[in-house]
């Protein structure tokens, strides 16, 4: 009779280390879990809006509604009235439409969740960025393609490093460009 | 091992998996970034885009030298205060109090809604009510005693005001009939405009050219320190000092080094009250030198004959020599400028002193000179009404008439007489006598907590108005007060308040105080400015002059001939000059020593106590946070066995409180001296319960000639009481202990 072979490798180790064995894998395994099924990559937002409504199908460009990407460190999300001055005619009945109209009614901001975020000692400005030629979409990736907003960038310094020293970023590897 | 797996170790596994993979779970969990919100704006700003700072330049009132001022605000929100480098008063600097006017902004202690009085008269009780409640009851109130035609019983005590503001307040009470409109500032110069009337005829201060002077001899002015502009002194000594390749030379005469004196070549530790004298004899050494080079000069020598510097000296405690160098220096200099104010104004014989000074001015040649007393031209402003300064005497009769039966209201704009006038004037009775009593403040103080009804105000950084700096600049010049951020609380301005009860009172008040607002009145008075001047200006029509003033923060408009000095002054003054001895409350024998209190340019009058930077800014003279002082002498405190921290009782003859000691080396042994800001009773968080307030103990002595309050005129009794605290310093010691700070070989500290 055939014994299995895993317990057969693990014949020879002490039944203590094993048992440290299979918490580890249990470990990883949490993680995995909480990353596939409870990631924070694309949040819930309280008005079901949908990136490739406006940027895809009806072409509106990024900064007619982040208006302050190309001129402060923050792009700026659409004030409210903003929104209304479009929706004040189109699609009214929509059912999240009716849920901005109300937000605007009552003169309350609407809770957007943050999908990128740094932290705060992190100096990054939206302005420098465009300044240098990118695009929105090579770190927000294909935003017009998305209903909702998924991140594609966890934005760690790894990566921002990568970028600065392949496009060769004057002063791009220098600590005080961005912990300032 | 054996390869069998019971029933036990399989449990084993299964607790190990499951506890690895919550652990896992949860570490995964924590290394998220905790859910943040993009909050949007509602609707979209138009003045600011996020994370860019946008600066307006508006107009300091901290104080009344009307420095302009340009504020750094982001997201809507005052963030720093600077000068503004285009303003001529300040040209770009500013003072510690000026930078802490965000303290008064975001104070705490705000008053934030209109308080209705629902305790006992003086019991600081008050409930909230709403605008529309507080301003019809005003206006009832008031409008009851216009149609009985007893008007003239209200009474308007305002602060310092400037301005179209000022004309406002005129305007409203003469609508209402009243003449009884009154501005109270403790440290008003009454001796020096007094003086200035009776030397030149002049109705505002000179323009004194510290900037090109050469030497500049001060007599109790404490310029770089409290004294009417202290930034744009500043600014002017640092030319005087290093400007130029000759190095002007300063000479302080006060008997309790200031901050000015500190910084000077040379301090002369005169008697108090002696300063005149010593400004004549002079004058007198100057004229029997030949160095006077006007044509009256035998005049002048018979004038002057009775203040040779021999006479002068044992009066005023300096030698003959001393007095007649300082002279030649001061002829000799080329410009050199004499200015008086501070203490030697505030003695009974002010006037006299300060006349005495511009004597000296005339004889030494620096009248009309620059680098001397220049001339501020006639303000050009339409309907510039003069400011209705009330002196000493002006209170005393104010207070009285407010004690009579007939007086029937009361309204108090931002100003705190319970504070700072001595308590011998019975300020709170007199205020408790008035059946009325409205407030407008900004903050709760001793004197609100009297009123019935108080409105909130704005701060000026919240607030329309507009400044004239009086001392001017030599030109004329004005700022427009712009709000540079959305009013914090449900407070309105002043103006506003008052056309608002100008609409509501009715009769032909709507008709002739139209405006809608203090922003619509401001922009009317100045577009008749401009069609005035529209000659001047390039701008193309009102809309373009008025936001470039708005812009730039200030308007001046140079003068083109200056201002030259009357032939006849050489006349006026002899027969102005005087001098009268000093008198002071309490005999000599007992009241031994001789008080000054002086004035921070932290605290000013005490309106700065309840900024929690300036609480915990050092005197610069003393290094002293957060309390009151006395100073002595150390010849003074040894005789009486006083150490810095032991407690000391002052007694005058109206009045006592109680200080810690501070030994300063720099003050004539018999004068003590204090500062004025603190010992508030109700002036909110940070200034109340701290320290003790000189001026409630000060003697009622006037200045004969001005009518002005002699702060300086007042005797003390020091003894210990026994206790001891710790002076809160940031020196060490004052001494140098062997450690050769000076750089010299067998320094002496």
């Amino acid at each position: 009779m055939m014994s299995i072979s895993v317990l057969e490798a693990l014949a020879h180790f002490k039944k203590p280390t094993l048992v440290v064995f299979v918490g580890l894998a249990g470990f990883v395994a949490g993680i995995w879990i909480n990353s596939t099924y409870f990631g924070d990559a694309s949040p819930v937002q309280p008005i079901e809006f949908s990136h490739r409504i406006h940027a895809g199908e009806n072409e509106i460009p990024c900064q007619y509604c982040h208006v302050y990407a190309a001129r402060t460190p923050s792009a700026g999300v659409p004030s409210v009235e903003k929104c209304m001055g479009c929706h004040k005619s189109i699609a009214t009945d929509k059912p999240e439409i009716i849920k901005v109209a109300q937000y605007y009614a009552e003169q309350t901001p609407i809770p957007w969740i943050k999908v990128y975020d740094v932290p705060d000692f992190v100096h990054f400005t939206h302005k420098r960025h465009i300044k240098a030629g990118l695009e929105c979409q090579d770190c927000h990736g294909p935003v017009d393609t998305m209903d909702r907003i998924t991140r594609q960038q966890p934005l760690r310094m790894p990566w921002c490093v990568d970028c600065h020293t392949k496009k060769e970023v004057e002063n791009g590897r220098d600590c005080l460009t961005c912990h300032k | 091992m054996s390869n069998k797996i019971n029933r036990r170790d399989f449990l084993k596994f299964v607790g190990a998996g499951t506890v690895g993979a919550g652990a896992g779970f949860l570490a995964a969990d924590a290394s998220k970034m905790s859910t943040e919100f993009l909050i949007p704006q509602v609707n979209l700003p138009e003045d600011y885009s996020p994370g860019i700072a946008t600066w307006y330049n508006t107009v300091c009132t901290q104080c009344s030298a009307g420095c302009g001022i340009s504020v750094r605000t982001r997201e809507g929100r005052a963030k720093k205060i600077e000068g503004n480098r285009s303003h001529p008063v300040n040209e770009g600097r500013l003072c510690a109090l000026g930078q802490a006017g965000l303290n008064v902004l975001y104070n705490p202690d705000r008053i934030r809604t209109p308080l209705l009085r629902d305790g006992e008269r003086g019991s600081g009780s008050f409930s909230p009510i709403s605008w529309d409640e507080a301003l019809t009851t005003i206006s009832g109130v008031l409008g009851t005693l216009k149609i009985q035609e007893k008007a003239n019983n209200a009474y308007l005590l305002s602060g310092s005001v400037h301005g179209h503001l000022n004309d406002l307040f005129a305007l409203f009470m003469d609508q209402l009939g009243s003449e009884n409109y009154w501005q109270h500032e403790f440290s008003d110069p009454a001796s020096l405009y007094a003086a200035n009337k009776a030397c030149f005829d002049v109705d505002v201060l000179p323009f004194y050219d510290i900037r090109n002077s050469k030497y500049l001899l001060s007599f109790g002015a404490d310029y770089l320190g409290a004294w009417l502009s202290p930034v744009h002194y500043g600014v002017s000594y640092g030319h005087l000092r290093q400007g130029t390749e000759q190095r002007g030379r300063c000479v302080q005469v006060e008997p309790r080094m200031s901050l000015s004196g500190a910084n000077a070549d040379e301090w002369v530790e005169a008697r108090p009250g002696s300063e005149g004298m010593l400004a004549l004899a002079m004058a007198h050494s100057i004229v029997e030198q030949g160095l006077y080079s006007g044509g009256d000069a035998g005049d002048w020598k018979q004038a002057l004959g009775a203040y040779s510097p021999a006479s002068v000296a044992e009066r005023s405690g300096i030698s003959a020599d001393r007095i007649v160098r300082i002279a030649t220096e001061f002829a000799s200099a080329s410009p050199s400028l004499a200015i008086g104010g501070g203490a030697a104004g505030a003695s009974t014989n002010g006037t006299a002193n300060l006349v005495a000074v511009n004597v000296l001015n005339h004889i030494g040649g620096n009248i009309g000179e620059p680098g001397g007393i220049l001339f501020n031209p006639a303000s050009t402003f339409s309907g510039d009404t003069p400011r209705p300064r009330a002196s000493y005497q002006d209170m005393l009769n104010l207070f009285e008439s407010l004690s009579r039966d007939d007086a029937e209201v009361l309204i108090l704009h931002d100003t705190n007489p319970v504070f700072t006038l001595p308590s011998s004037a019975n300020v709170t009775a007199a205020v408790m006598a008035v059946p009325y009593v409205i407030g407008m403040s900004s903050f709760m103080d001793e004197t609100m907590a009297l009123a019935d009804i108080i409105l909130p105000l704005d701060t000026y950084l919240e607030a329309w108005g507009d400044s004239t700096p009086d001392p001017g600049v030599g030109f004329a010049v004005a700022s427009i007060g712009q709000p540079v951020v959305k009013r914090l609380y449900d407070t309105r301005s002043a103006g506003d308040i008052i056309l608002a009860l100008a609409h509501q009172i009715g009769g032909e008040l709507p008709a002739n105080m139209p405006w809608t607002s203090m922003e619509n009145y401001l922009m009317e008075k100045w577009r008749a400015i401009y069609q005035s001047k529209s000659n001047d200006s390039s701008a193309q029509g009102f809309r373009e002059f008025w936001s470039s003033i708005l812009e730039s923060g200030v308007w001046g408009e140079r003068p083109l001939q200056p201002v030259r000095p009357h032939q006849a002054m050489s006349q006026a003054m002899l027969s102005a000059m005087r001098m009268a001895q000093p008198s002071f409350a309490g005999n000599e024998g007992e009241y031994r020593f001789v008080m000054q209190p002086y004035l921070s340019l932290a605290f000013q009058d005490g309106r700065g106590a309840n900024l929690p930077w300036m609480q915990e800014l050092p005197d610069p003279l003393t290094s002293v946070v957060y309390n009151s002082w006395v100073e002595l002498n150390p010849k003074t405190a040894a005789e009486l066995g006083i150490r810095e921290g032991d407690v000391l009782l002052v007694e005058s003859t109206a009045g006592r409180l109680e200080a810690p000691a501070f030994i300063y080396q720099a003050i004539r042994p018999d004068v003590v001296a204090m500062p004025i800001g603190q010992g508030h009773g109700n002036y909110g968080r940070y200034a109340s319960g701290r320290g003790s307030n000189p001026i409630e103990i000060l003697a009622p002595e006037i200045d004969i000639d001005s009518g002005g309050l002699a702060w300086s005129a007042t005797r003390v009794i020091i003894s210990k009481t026994g206790r001891r605290v710790h002076v809160i310093k940031t020196d060490g010691t004052t001494r140098e202990l062997g450690r050769n700070i000076l750089g010299q070989e067998h320094g002496h500290a």
